[in-house]
């Protein structure tokens, strides 16, 4: 999952970012309200972390634009100003959640999560769990019946990709686009290590290729 | 309490009383005057027929008594003289007993001479030499008819005036009435600056009330931007501390300190503190700086958006409704009972299984709010610790304590109370009671 913090302060946005590459995550960072604009209009992010008090232009602007755009990813505000009326003000702007600062960062993955899983139509309170496998995403490893399947970092970033849009069939491109940071995307070849990584570990029939296409995660019901 | 309205009538009644006596009193006196010259040439001409009616008889100088006005004859009849020669005097038939002095001088004489049966003599003397010898005519008449009726008007226009009086001072209670109008209308202006139905007072007052109401308008900005800079920089401090602390949490959390755990606590409890009192301290500096009305909390425009909003963040509810009488409108600053609704509502939300219901209701000088979940609701024991200054039941649920406390410092402030008990929904029910402002 690639997400967006849009958030001046550096200290915590340092903080936050490295956090959420240990959750996971796909980060890109940045500080000014007006790059935020432009960049979430072209990226495709799974989610946004946008603080209020932006330079440049204030962070209920950016997010009323991305709206009227039409642009639905979800979008978490992260705010030292936290007063009901605000967090009215700040959801009817077409958020779809709210942080206060100062907040526990364990809250801040959680939430993240939560939405994440909303955004795709599950509970945002229960586990991912997708056809025979259980995804523990505190841990980072996956439960087949009552076994405890561990995974590497790259592993469990695809892994939780494919969970959360199981069924669908999944191009290269995409997957590179969304687990990786802006600059940072892989060739195709690191890609397939991964899927068969995972095979071997959850057992071949759970990721199906199709042949110059892409891939579809069918789990262990298929 | 002192009133203008008796002030100006009182002084309106002594003008009027002190204008009224002098005038009646003035014009009397000049009709009284006006009257006595008139009837002063009557008697220097009854004088002189006095004079006429002087012959040279058979027994030396004596009066033509056929020559003489009847009224004479007549006792007691109102007119009377006396002639006074050297050697005699002679006096009317009709003084009877009467003895009318002669006036020490000529000519009309001042004031009147009390005469027979209550009379009261206007008398006139003329001197006259006639045969050879002075004679002294002295005529009088009678001028009680008139006092009388002097009386008799003075008393009318008392009676006239006293009348004029009322009705002059009923109009002018009137008329002080209607000026004072615009009194009223700034009066009333204020009393809906107080309950935040407007921020300032109408411009367009009279002219005599404007430089007030101009004065009131710049005290009014002159407190609403002081108090906005003491808030501000109260809420600017606070919320420049949260960025700070959040990075404070998230380096806390980092794993090289796993290895650390007591000091991560403490740290982390110390945090704690400092957040709370943070989040506390900003909410009495917005609460302390209630002088100035803000906008009410109108229920219809506000509810519904606070419970979209919660159903967004709490979407494992099946049901948050609420209830409350159309058209009510709370007289509490909107930002701050949004706080205190958001605050309960949202404890309520995470504690629920699947509905929480909110209904306010107005009871004789009290508002009721109550919030009613159907969650594990809190045992009865466990109720007044829950209420005490920012526990927490259940560290799981962040802001749990923090929370309740914002609301109680907010209800302090309001004079409310906060009683918690069984919900007909099976969870926990929390009344909020406050007394409605005058």
């Amino acid at each position: 999952m690639r997400l967006l913090l849009v958030e001046d302060n550096v200290p915590l946005a340092d903080e936050l970012v490295q956090g959420l590459q240990r959750q996971g995550y796909a980060i890109d960072w940045l500080a000014d309200g007006r790059d935020a604009a432009f960049q979430a209009a072209c990226e495709p992010y799974d989610l946004i972390i946008l603080d209020l008090g932006l330079p440049g232009r204030p962070g209920l602007d950016v997010l009323r634009e991305w709206r009227d755009a039409g642009l639905r990813f979800p979008v978490l505000i992260l705010t030292a100003r936290a007063s009901w009326a605000e967090r009215i003000e700040g959801l009817r702007a077409g958020a779809d959640d709210y942080l206060a600062k100062p907040f526990h960062p364990e809250e801040l993955f959680l939430r993240v999560q939560g939405l994440l899983r909303r955004a795709r139509g599950l509970d945002s309170r229960a586990p991912i769990e997708v056809a025979g496998l259980r995804l523990d995403e505190s841990r980072q490893t996956v439960w087949r019946d009552n076994e405890e399947i561990g995974l590497t970092g790259a592993e469990f970033r695809l892994l939780r990709y494919f969970m959360l849009h199981s069924n669908q069939l999944l191009s290269k491109s995409r997957l590179g686009e969304h687990l990786y940071e802006g600059d940072g995307e892989p060739d195709s070849n690191v890609l397939e290590v991964h899927v068969n990584h995972l095979r071997r570990k959850l057992g071949r029939q759970v990721i199906e290729t199709r042949r110059g296409q892409g891939y579809c995660f069918v789990g262990l019901s298929a | 309490m002192r009133s203008i309205q008796r002030r100006l009538g009182v002084g309106l009644l002594f003008i009027l009383l002190l204008v009224g006596v002098v005038m009646v009193n003035a014009s009397i006196w000049l009709v009284d005057l006006g009257l006595r010259r008139y009837l002063q040439n009557g008697l220097r001409d009854e004088a002189e027929l006095l004079l006429i009616a002087t012959v040279r008889g058979p027994a030396g100088i004596q009066l033509d008594d056929l020559r003489l006005s009847p009224a004479y004859q007549r006792p007691l009849s109102g007119s009377y003289f006396r002639v006074d020669l050297p050697d005699q005097v002679w006096r009317s038939r009709s003084s009877w007993d009467f003895q009318l002095e002669r006036p020490t001088r000529s000519g009309l004489q001042h004031g009147l001479v009390d005469g027979p049966g209550g009379q009261e003599l206007l008398v006139y003397r003329a001197d006259f030499r006639r045969f050879g010898s002075d004679l002294s005519i002295t005529a009088a008449q009678d001028y009680r008819p008139l006092s009388l009726a002097f009386t008799q008007v003075r008393w009318l226009l008392s009676g006239i005036g006293a009348l004029a009086l009322l009705v002059v001072l009923l109009l002018q209670w009137l008329n002080v009435r209607a000026a004072l109008h615009p009194l009223e209308r700034v009066r009333l202006q204020v009393l809906q600056l107080q309950q935040g139905r407007r921020g300032r007072l109408d411009s367009e007052a009279d002219r005599e009330l404007a430089p007030l109401v101009e004065q009131i308008n710049s005290l009014l900005q002159h407190t609403e931007g002081s108090l906005r800079r003491s808030r501000n920089a109260v809420g600017n401090l606070g919320h420049a501390l949260k960025t700070p602390l959040a990075v404070l949490r998230s380096l806390l959390a980092r794993a090289e300190l796993d290895a650390l755990q007591p000091l991560r606590r403490q740290m982390d409890d110390q945090l704690d503190v400092v957040e709370q009192r943070l989040a506390r301290e900003l909410n009495r500096a917005r609460l302390s700086g209630e002088v100035l009305p803000g906008a009410h909390f109108e229920c219809d425009q506000e509810l519904p958006p606070l419970c979209d909003t919660l159903r967004m963040i709490h979407p494992h509810l099946r049901q948050l409704s609420w209830q409350a009488p159309p058209g009510l409108r709370l007289p509490w600053d909107r930002e701050d009972l949004l706080e205190v609704l958001g605050n309960l509502l949202d404890n309520a939300c995470k504690w629920a299984l699947t509905q929480v219901s909110l209904s306010i209701e107005q009871d004789g000088q009290e508002l009721l709010l109550r919030i009613e979940d159907d969650g594990p609701g809190v045992a009865e024991q466990l109720r007044s610790s829950l209420l005490a200054r920012g526990s927490r039941l259940d560290e799981q649920v962040p802001g749990h304590g923090l929370g309740l406390a914002i609301v109680r410092d907010t209800l302090d402030a309001w004079g409310g109370t906060l009683q918690l008990g069984n919900a007909g929904l099976g969870g926990l029910r929390v009344d909020v009671r406050l007394p409605l402002p005058n």
